[in-house]
């Protein structure tokens, strides 16, 4: 199972969703998930529903990605993350630079 | 039918007799005297006896008498033979237990019509004890088999001890059965899992869906799952397991160690009420999903609702049993009622609640099972202890070289090691980012010698990951060793990293700066572990876990 990313119908966002492990394997899947999106999009989602595992290396790979796409997109959204997944974005404090639901 | 007939008098059987034999009744017994058909009587069990009143020796009065009282509750029809047509004659025969009489000399017609009659209500009384008989056997086998049920349930369906004094809780079936279920466990992460539900329908059907639901609410639990994931696995059991008009109305609700935290999962249960410290309505969890067994997996939805609420608040939750209550005028009992009775009431009982709800009711009888529970915010922390794990004290050491640090499977099998003992299961996602953490600073800053400042531009970040796979596969020296101590009287997981690489200034770590993708690995750690020590010039790393 790899990771997927998907483009709304308007093309105004992407919608990454993760699989169970989101960690430095997924460093090139990831960023190959967001490189050369239409510049209409202005939002991405990561889905985490499947993600059962996280390390620091995800957290770095979630701040790169807003390094790389600066000024393009202005909403980052982190969505459906288990406990465990949750408490580690929150001890991160990632919530300062991503919309958590 | 077998009849039999007792007289004295010879010419007497004989024209009965042969009236009888006329009609064809062939199965026919004879006695002279009262004596002779007390003892045949016993024997060929006659449907009939046509009995003469004066008889010498024992009269037929005094037969009747003695045949009524031993007959069995299937009815045995007398008809008297008299002469005597005196009102006192025929008072006496039927005071005996007489069901009727003919008076001699014999008037064919009339004595036929009446033993056709009696025949035909002996007949009718047979058959209806025969029935009797079979519903007597169907109820015993019916209560055997609820008796052996109820143990089975009883056996099945215990909450733990630890955890039932938190909840002031009554469950009032309708019938034997209850289709309700309220089940509570403890949280290996300290706190609480409760979920209260309602089988549609009562009684044995509904409540048989309760022994599965328990088995897998209970070990979801001790696993520490969230409510989202043990909401989607009863689902996904249901569906399975129940016809399709039956399904599960249920809220499953986690309460955190420090007892205020809530995630609700509501699923087609009346709201959960939950009340402050004042009596005043804090919060509604109400229903946002389909209740439970009628979607198919993936159209299941398993979002929670997560709350926190203020010390001293109370929840409540109830089955729709309860609001549906119907008095003697036809009036329901309703939501309104029962959030009038409790908002604003901050010492309410459930014991209270349900005196109110017999008051309401009067001598109507409830058409559906009630059950209320009542939950107080309170620390929970001592349940943590209740959690279960392995007596046995271990220690696993594992040496990673060249090889297996290519393969990059080795943190998982070794997780895999520590969880699989008692007890140690729900700590997987925790021990998944510590180890891997501490083994990739072995590995990458350890062993591969990559510095983590490379990732402070986004251009570095990746470049960073492609020198690790780089190096990792030229590697021909160095480890990485991994070990796992676990002390079950401290309820202590001690874990060390140690890398063959030249270590790091210890006492000067960077503060991590939140705007770099890269330095947030050690405060996880500090959040996540009870210590983090590093030894050997920053080569050695040791965490310690509490469970």
């Amino acid at each position: 199972m790899a990771l997927e990313a998907q483009l709304s119908a308007d093309e105004k966002t992407l919608i990454i969703r993760m699989d169970d492990k989101f960690d430095f394997g997924k460093v090139q899947d990831f960023r190959a998930a967001y490189s050369g999106i239409p510049d209409s999009v202005n939002t991405i989602e990561v889905d985490l529903t499947e993600t059962e595992y996280m390390d620091s290396s995800a957290l770095g790979m979630l701040l790169n990605m807003q390094k790389v796409l600066k000024g393009k997109v202005s909403l980052y959204r982190i969505t459906h993350s288990r406990p465990q997944v949750l408490k580690i974005l929150t001890i991160s404090r990632f919530d300062k630079k991503f919309e958590i639901e | 039918m077998r009849v039999l007939v007792v007289d004295d008098e010879s010419i007497n059987r004989f024209l009965l007799v042969h009236m009888l034999e006329e009609q064809g009744y062939l199965d026919i017994y004879e006695a002279r005297s009262g004596h002779e058909a007390l003892l045949l009587a016993e024997k060929i069990k006659p449907d009939l006896i046509l009995l003469d009143v004066v008889m010498p020796g024992m009269d037929g009065l005094e037969v009747a008498t003695r045949l009524k009282s031993t007959n069995d509750v299937v009815y045995l029809p007398i008809i008297f033979i008299t002469s005597l047509d005196e009102k006192d004659t025929v008072v006496r025969c039927l005071d005996v237990g007489g069901d009727d009489f003919v008076s001699k000399p014999f008037d064919k017609t009339v004595v036929l019509a009446k033993v056709k009659a009696h025949l035909r209500t002996r007949e009718l009384s047979t058959n209806i004890n025969a029935q009797n008989q079979e519903l007597k056997y169907f109820r015993h086998t019916v209560e055997r088999e609820h008796e052996i049920i109820e143990h089975i349930f009883s056996k099945a369906i215990i909450n733990n001890p630890a955890v039932t004094p938190f909840f002031d809780y009554r469950n009032i079936p309708a019938t034997e059965f209850s289709g309700d279920v309220f089940l509570c466990e403890s949280s290996p992460n300290g706190g609480l899992y409760f979920l209260i539900g309602d089988f549609t329908g009562h009684g044995l059907a509904s409540a048989i869906g309760a022994l599965p639901v328990t088995r897998a609410f209970q070990a979801m639990a001790s696993k520490g799952l969230s409510v989202s994931e043990i909401a989607s696995t009863l689902n996904r059991t249901l569906e399975n397991l129940l016809p399709i008009h039956m399904f599960f109305a249920a809220a499953i609700v986690e309460v955190n160690e420090n007892g205020r935290r809530f995630s609700v999962w509501n699923g087609g249960m009346p709201d959960l009420l939950l009340q402050g410290p004042d009596g005043q309505l804090e919060k509604r969890f109400s229903s946002q999903h389909m209740a439970l067994g009628i979607l198919d997996n993936h159209e299941f939805e398993d979002d929670d609702e997560v709350f926190e609420a203020a010390p001293g608040s109370r929840i409540l939750a109830y089955t729709d049993g309860l609001i549906e209550l119907t008095n003697e005028s036809g009036e329901m009992f309703g939501e309104v009622g029962l959030e009038k009775l409790f908002i604003g009431n901050p010492h309410i009982s459930v014991e209270d609640l349900t005196a109110h709800m017999r008051d309401f009711m009067g001598e109507t009888e409830a058409h559906d099972d009630v059950t209320l529970t009542l939950y107080q915010c309170q620390d929970l922390s001592s349940l943590r202890k209740d959690n279960v794990v392995t007596p046995l004290p271990f220690r696993v050491n594992v040496d990673l070289g060249p090889t297996l640090l290519r393969s990059g499977e080795s943190i998982q099998h070794f997780i895999d090691l520590i969880c699989s003992q008692l007890g140690l299961s729900w700590i997987r996602s925790d021990l998944f980012t510590i180890l891997t953490e501490l083994y990739s600073n072995a590995l990458e800053h350890g062993v591969l010698g990559i510095s983590s400042s490379m990732k402070r531009t986004s251009e570095g970040f990746i470049e960073y990951y492609t020198l690790r796979s780089e190096r990792l596969e030229q590697l021909t020296e160095g480890f990485v060793k991994l070990e796992a101590s676990f002390d079950p009287s401290q309820r202590r997981l001690q874990l060390l990293v140690t890398d063959s690489g030249k270590g790091f200034d210890i006492d000067n770590m960077p503060e991590p700066d939140p705007e770099q993708s890269f330095g947030r690995g050690i405060a996880m750690l500090n959040t996540l572990c009870e210590t983090v020590e590093f030894f050997n010039k920053g080569t050695t790393a040791k965490v310690t876990l509490a469970l």
